[in-house]
């Protein structure tokens, strides 16, 4: 699952782990600083931004849902209630959606993002689709989920808010002395305290310390947990999530073999039919002047015959070149040797090295193969490098790993070119990946990862 | 007969140029896409057309509607359009409502060059030239649906030499017997298909097809 259960912490000790406890003295710092780390002070932004929102997402969602249900019960105002009804989802996804900004704007969480619900044509239809809007119930969920969350975030706000008050208690009493007898300064008034003295003060500075070291940890608490109750919500369950991926895999694929199928039509209608074509216009025409006899027919005849003669070997290579593009015949022999061929033909000087104990699926070779050949196009056009260094290997129990790498200038960019990204679709189509390290200067290198058998 | 030639394949297109200036004939442009045909035909005024049906930009069928464009606005102007492949909808949309002046042909045909030219000499002169693919393929559907059921083996051959769009005198040859002999299986034919004798080659085409289509 994509989704993360709690923030991702970006700073080492912002909540105790198990390093933590076992060396004291980091362990100590962590609690003594927490308060002041940006972490604790990014959720605290985090819980007060959520009340509003939460207590808004609520009350919106609910008053829509509920004058819905009310209106359509009564059946006077369906059509109204119906209405209110799309409107409330929608207001539900929109709050999902602000929450799903914050949560990564403050503290780098991902929440799932909710999938848009079904297009549908037709009025009725597309009320259906929008009533049985999955993903859009979940976020009503999450919305009314939302009012706890924010009593919750309100409660953690406010000791942040006495921490700081009663750490500061001398200060007011130094600001206030000239109260009037009988006057209870008393801001804190946790565990009955009461200040009514001047070392009081100092009393209620001390317990305002503690309040303010135990307040991120309460707020990061809630923050945490909220954040993986809102990710169980809003995601899909991780088998949905796995037939989206299939789907999406699996309509390239489809989309890819038709587009490769009419690729070839086209280069067989276009190369060697016509060739063939022309060829045979040629011979056709050599035989009528052979038939005629004369002297100057027969070299004319001649004449057509080389053009048929050259016309055949065309059309040869083209054939040649077709086949091998659809399945190389140097992979019959195992993906080693059809690499080093691959890197002979190459304008840059190419080192391969082929590790393979075990023998990939003919269908992982192919994708490999041509992933090799694609890559090596692709730093033979732009990378201005002197060395490529393809490598494939299977270590023992793990997948099947290709690298290609260029000693040029770098700075690949996939959005630019389409070949990459088309790389990366056929490699996820066996469950696979494809990752590009390309730093502006180079190196450049694209790893990419396979399962030995699909 | 001035020829107007679009074929995007360069080496096709010359093969053909020198085929039919081998043969007498005026190459008054060879071009490269639908565009260019329509406009070399409006300078040119050719006798006759020979024309793609795949080209740039989209290699779909741009030859076949400049073919039925020329046919609306040049009538005049013969329209022989070579193919790759045979598809009776095409050969439907080029023979919509009228059958001379047109050819369909497969572009394995341009290996005889005499028979090619003759049969574009025919589009030139408001003949028809339809491949035999083609009324294989028409005459394969009408069997099934039993149109053809009374027919004698002669008689169908008759009616496939008709189809092409052949005279009587050039169905006499190719079938290697009198011209009475074909005139007497020609109003057989027609009798037994209960079709409207004509005497005009292409609207007995035309009579043929529709039949063998409905």
């Amino acid at each position: 699952m994509s989704s993360t259960a709690g923030p991702r912490d970006s700073e080492a000790g912002s909540r105790p782990s198990a390093g933590g406890w076992s060396r004291p003295a980091a362990g100590l710092r962590t609690l003594l600083g927490a308060p002041f780390s940006r972490r604790a002070w990014r959720e605290l932004l985090y819980a007060v931004a959520g009340i509003p929102l939460g207590v808004a997402g609520f009350a919106l969602t609910a008053a829509f849902l509920g004058a819905a249900t009310v209106l359509t019960i009564s059946l006077v105002g369906t059509v109204l209630g119906l209405v209110l009804l799309m409107t409330g989802l929608r207001v539900a996804r929109l709050v999902s959606a602000v929450q799903r900004v914050l949560a990564s704007g403050l503290l780098g969480a991902r929440l799932p993002q909710l999938p848009p619900h079904r297009s549908a044509r037709g009025a009725l239809r597309r009320v259906d689709a929008r009533l049985r809007d999955g993903p859009g119930w979940r976020a009503v969920a999450a919305a009314i989920l939302g009012l706890p969350a924010a009593v919750a975030k309100c409660i953690a706000v406010l000791w942040w808010a006495y921490g700081v008050f009663s750490v500061t208690s001398p200060v007011w009493w130094l600001m206030f002395r000239n109260h009037p007898a009988g006057t209870h300064l008393s801001p804190v008034h946790f565990g009955g305290l009461a200040v009514e003295t001047w070392p009081g003060t100092w009393l209620a500075a001390v317990a305002g310390t503690a309040i303010l070291l135990v307040a991120p940890w309460l707020v990061h608490g809630i923050v945490v947990a909220e954040l993986w109750l809102m990710a169980r919500i809003l995601g899909p369950g991780e088998l949905a999530a796995r037939v989206a991926t299939l789907e999406r895999s699996r309509s390239e694929v489809v989309n890819e073999a038709a587009a490769l199928v009419r690729q070839i039509e086209r280069n067989l209608h276009d190369g060697a039919q016509t060739r063939l074509a022309t060829l045979a216009l040629h011979l056709g025409m050599a035989r009528d002047k052979l038939a005629a006899g004369g002297p100057a027919e027969v070299a004319a005849a001649r004449d057509l015959v080389d053009a048929a003669h050259a016309g055949a070997k065309e059309a040869l290579v083209e054939l040649r070149d077709l086949s091998s593009g659809i399945h190389p015949p140097v992979l019959d022999n195992g993906l080693g040797p059809a690499l080093e061929n691959l890197g002979a033909g190459s304008a840059i000087p190419v080192r391969v090295t082929a590790d393979l104990p075990e023998r990939p699926s003919p269908a992982i070779e192919t994708i490999a193969y041509f992933s090799a050949a694609e890559l090596l196009a692709n730093a033979v056009k732009h990378s201005s490098a002197n060395l490529i260094q393809v490598a494939a290997t299977s270590p023992v129990g793990g997948p099947f790993v290709l690298t290609v790498r260029d000693d040029g200038r770098g700075g690949a960019d996939e959005a630019a070119g389409s070949g990459l990204s088309g790389l990366r679709h056929r490699a996820r189509t066996v469950d696979g990946t494809l990752t590009v390290t390309s730093p502006p200067g180079g190196p450049t290198t694209v790893r990419v990862e396979l399962p030995l058998h699909p | 007969m001035r020829v107007v030639i679009a074929e995007d394949s360069a080496l096709l297109r010359e093969g053909l140029v020198r085929l039919l200036e081998d043969r007498g004939h005026e190459v008054a442009a060879a071009v490269g896409d639908a565009g260019a045909l329509l406009t070399a035909v409006a300078e040119h005024h050719p006798d006759v057309v020979v024309t793609d049906i795949r080209m740039p930009p989209t290699h779909t069928d741009e030859g076949l509607r400049a073919a039925v464009e020329l046919r609306r606005h040049h009538p005049a102007v013969g329209v022989l359009v070579l193919s790759q492949y045979i598809e009776t909808t095409y050969a439907t949309a080029l023979l919509a409502a009228n059958a001379g002046g047109v050819g369909y042909l497969l572009k394995d045909r341009v290996a005889d060059a005499a028979e090619f030219a003759g049969a574009l000499e025919r589009v030139a002169a408001g003949g028809t030239a339809l491949d035999p693919e083609v009324v294989t393929k028409l005459m394969r559907a009408s069997r099934q649906t039993g149109g053809l059921g009374g027919l004698t083996p002669r008689e169908r051959e008759v009616l496939e030499l008709m189809a092409e769009g052949r005279s009587n005198a050039a169905i006499a040859e190719a079938m290697v017997i009198s011209s009475g002999a074909v005139e007497k299986h020609v109003a057989s034919v027609f009798s037994k298909l209960r079709l409207p004798s004509s005497e005009a080659d292409n609207r007995r085409v035309l009579a043929v097809l529709q039949y063998l289509r409905a």
